[in-house]
């Protein structure tokens, strides 16, 4: 059975809409959505693989970037005018209750925990953040056990969403990262795999 | 651009109708629920307009006053599909669906000009599905009118069911209503 339908064209979501359907109520508790690119994707239930993942990258880039920074797991950001993900990681400048009353737009660096969503990740996400000039993006790709590095947005009419990552890296556990906001602070690649 | 790996949500019924009631949508959004997808509606031209209103004034004729003759109105056709069909013809008078949509349509007429594969593939596998035991194209591209009936189970279709057979018929043909045994409607009365 077909998922969704070839020949037609389905309701393109503003974030500006999507946010006051969630305001709303118009989503039962416990649904995992994002808002990419006008559509309402459905984020798949995590093994516990992710979910460590998720908490390793939380810890190591907290302890990282120290004060000043806020590292937030699997909330929204207000991306552009037509989606608003949640990635697993986002780093953003200041603290929690600086986006009280709005999400943060701007993350210096996303990270995504990638095993059955490895594709999507590498393609339409990548394309997505780099279309909205995210400098700096990680997938931890718990399929390969190594973490891919994204980098140097470019204009790509070929790409998903027209943006693609110039610069791409793979670096494994005996390596070190420095997050391009934080370049005085490598992580060791390995605090990053579960 | 719909991400490919990604599923998107499929609303239900009652969901899409909650998102009505709470106004989740501009006055200006054409939209139908399609198998739990919110599909836009593209604007009709004059030649789509001319055909429902042919075959609504033909149908309401035919069917006279025990049944509605709906044009683009809602119909609740399963849990996840809320479709407006061009023309539907329902049982009863207009104030028997106050407190809910029609859920069984006697007979659904799709007006196809730019829509002939939709209303040909989703959109018949979709009210197969439902049971909609008449579902009429009338395919403006070809000019003729295509019935379908005896809908049946078939995993190959978009949505598990199809219609088992199908009928082309043209100007100078007459068609019956499954729900009107003793009725013979023109075709020509349907055609632009």
């Amino acid at each position: 059975m077909r998922m969704t339908m070839s020949s037609v064209r389905t309701k393109h979501w503003t974030r500006v809409e999507y946010e006051r359907l969630v305001d709303l109520g118009a989503f039962r508790p416990g649904e995992r959505l994002e808002l990419v690119g006008g559509a309402v994707i459905v984020r798949e239930p995590q093994g516990s693989p992710h979910a460590t993942a998720v908490g390793l990258a939380e810890d190591a880039l907290r302890e990282a970037f120290g004060a000043g920074w806020t590292v937030r797991t699997q909330s929204p950001i207000a991306l552009d005018e037509d989606s608003e993900p949640e990635p697993d990681i986002a780093v953003v400048p200041g603290n929690r209750r600086d986006y009280r009353r709005d999400h943060p737009s701007h993350p210096v660096l996303i990270v995504e925990v990638a095993d059955s969503t490895l594709l999507l990740d590498q393609r339409e996400k990548a394309s997505l953040y780099a279309r909205a000039r995210i400098a700096d993006y990680w997938i931890v790709n718990l399929i390969d056990n190594v973490l891919e590095l994204y980098r140097d947005p470019v204009a790509d009419p070929e790409a998903p969403y027209a943006w693609r990552y110039g610069s791409t890296a793979i670096l494994h556990a005996d390596s070190v990262v420095a997050p391009l906001a934080l370049s005085h602070s490598p992580v060791p690649v390995s605090d990053l795999l579960p | 651009m719909a991400a490919s790996q990604a599923r998107t949500k499929r609303w239900t019924r009652l969901e899409y109708e909650r998102l009505i009631d709470l106004g989740a949508f501009g006055p200006e959004e054409r939209l139908e629920l399609l198998a739990g997808q919110l599909v836009v509606r593209e604007p009709q031209g004059r030649r789509h307009s001319t055909g429902i209103r042919l075959v609504a004034g033909t149908l309401r004729a035919a069917f006279g006053p025990d049944w509605n003759v709906e044009a683009q109105l809602p119909v609740a056709l399963d849990e996840e599909s809320e479709p407006e069909p061009d023309v539907a013809v329902v049982p009863g008078g207009p104030r028997d669906y106050l407190a809910s949509h029609p859920t069984r349509p006697a007979l659904v007429v799709e007006v196809a000009l730019t829509s002939l594969a939709l209303d040909r593939g989703e959109k018949a596998s979709i009210y197969a599905r439902a049971g909609v035991a008449d579902y009429w194209i009338v395919n403006l591209v070809d000019n003729l009118l295509e019935v379908y009936r005896e809908s049946q189970a078939d995993p190959d279709a978009p949505y598990g069911w199809r219609y088992g057979s199908t009928t082309t018929l043209r100007r100078g043909d007459v068609v019956t209503p499954v729900a009107l045994p003793h009725w013979s409607i023109p075709v020509s009365d349907l055609l632009l």
